[in-house]
């Protein structure tokens, strides 16, 4: 009897637990990111964000070290490529001096083209996402320094993500790679417009709504599109293609892309405050 | 030190928190992050029986909830249903040795990452349930199988209750 009794307890302290939950995630949902609930997780953010800046410091060797165990074979044949491509640019150096300082010049103004003139802000990567169902990265920039929800983001290279959470001296990025990011895209050799969509830890980016009959070449550049109220400003450097097949009968072709950026290395971004266009 | 369990069961989750924060979420293993705050659950269960086990896997999971982009609440109704199983399914071992800690943490946060994934779909996020879920789940079974005996050895001294000391006096 008294075996019983203890047993049910157990399960009205189960199903208070349970209820209370789905509380919170009802609370989270109706406050849509702008309640009590979200300033009290900002708070704890911003509590926690000297300390996550901190430990990037040190444990940042730590992480490197691991990843390079678990990625052991990717980081030899990545070593042995990076070999080869410092001997080309060796020996080219000799010979293409000028050429490269031109090159470099370029390659700057083509930065600026499409960050220049939006304002923007630069930040450090404090901490990636603490979980392993999306692709996120803390940084140490909030909304006291202006970062606001939705604004792009971008490295040297070229996009990178959007803001999804702000706290007073964090943000949230969500990655272009995360599963539940969505890219409008153009074909920079085409023209085509398309949709890329996040493709998780793959690092790869499957590409929507890119005709079948349009030739597309293996490394051919993708931007952003920029169309009528598009979350990412125009010809922002998404990435490069890596495969391009048509299956028989199909409206449009299968394309995946991989970014421009290593996502999985960032350290330095720059949040552009930029807003869609109405 | 304090010698009560209020205080200590929040300190060790919040040593947790601090830990899964900034040193796991940057040991992947092949792109997989060890999830501790649910294998502190499994331990609360495994030491503190079913409702101890809820209650500190609901606690873990609101902390580590703060911290990701999935509605506030999932990971404690996940990591609070896990607590309660696994508190539920270790009352009935009566011989305890040191593997059957070790293989329920693998099995129980296996089960929990899943869930997870599962109640997401159910909140409306179906991109966590794709193929690579598997790999997740058999990964964080593993570094959960390997963090088990000193996580559930915190989580045990954490809950033990206070016992006034003895004095002996001699005459």
């Amino acid at each position: 009897m008294a075996v019983y009794r203890r047993s049910r307890r157990h399960r009205f302290v189960l199903l208070l637990l349970v209820l209370t939950s789905v509380t919170v995630i009802t609370l989270d949902f109706r406050d849509g990111g702008d309640g009590a609930l979200e300033s009290i997780r900002q708070g704890v953010r911003d509590v926690f964000a000297p300390v996550e800046s901190a430990a990037d410091t040190v444990f940042s060797p730590v992480g490197d070290f691991f990843g390079g165990l678990t990625r052991y074979g990717e980081v030899k044949s990545e070593n042995a490529k990076l070999r080869r491509e410092l001997d080309q640019a060796r020996n080219e150096n000799l010979r293409q001096a000028g050429a490269e300082r031109d090159l470099q010049s370029l390659m700057d103004l083509q930065n600026l083209e499409f960050a220049g003139n939006i304002p923007s802000v630069a930040a450090r990567v404090i901490s990636n996402a603490p979980s392993n169902f999306q692709m996120t990265v803390s940084i140490d920039r909030g909304s006291d320094q202006g970062v606001e929800k939705g604004m792009p983001v971008v490295a040297g290279a070229g996009l990178v993500g959007r803001i999804v959470d702000v706290s007073k001296s964090t943000a949230t990025i969500m990655l272009i790679t995360d599963q539940g990011s969505n890219v409008g895209i153009r074909l920079q050799s085409s023209g085509d417009v398309g949709v890329a969509r996040g493709g998780g830890a793959s690092q790869q980016m499957p590409v929507d709504l890119i005709d079948a009959g349009t030739k597309i070449e293996e490394g051919a550049a993708v931007v952003t599109s920029g169309l009528q109220q598009s979350v990412f400003p125009p010809e922002v450097p998404v990435g490069r293609v890596v495969k391009a097949t048509v299956s028989q009968g199909a409206l449009q072709q299968e394309v995946t892309i991989e970014p421009v950026v290593d996502l999985r290395r960032l350290e330095f971004v720059r949040v552009l405050k930029w807003k869609p266009q109405p | 030190m304090t010698t009560d369990p209020r205080f200590r069961v929040p300190l060790v989750i919040l040593t947790a928190l601090l830990v899964q924060v900034t040193l796991l979420s940057r040991l992947r293993l092949f792109g997989v992050v060890p999830n501790l705050m649910l294998l502190v659950a499994v331990a609360g269960g495994i030491t503190g029986g079913p409702v101890r086990g809820a209650v500190i896997g609901f606690a873990s999971g609101l902390a580590i909830d703060i911290f990701l982009e999935t509605p506030l609440g999932l990971s404690a109704l996940v990591f609070s249903i896990v607590g309660y199983t696994v508190g539920a399914v270790e009352t009935g071992i009566l011989r305890a040795a040191w593997w059957i800690p070790v293989l329920t943490a693998f099995g129980a946060c296996a089960a929990g990452e899943a869930l997870f994934a599962v109640a997401a779909q159910v909140v409306g996020r179906p991109d966590l349930l794709s193929a690579r879920l598997a790999i997740i789940v058999v990964i964080v079974g593993i570094t959960s199988a390997m963090l088990a005996l000193p996580v559930v050895r915190v989580v045990g001294w954490s809950l033990l209750k206070n016992t006034p000391r003895r004095t002996t006096v001699f005459s």
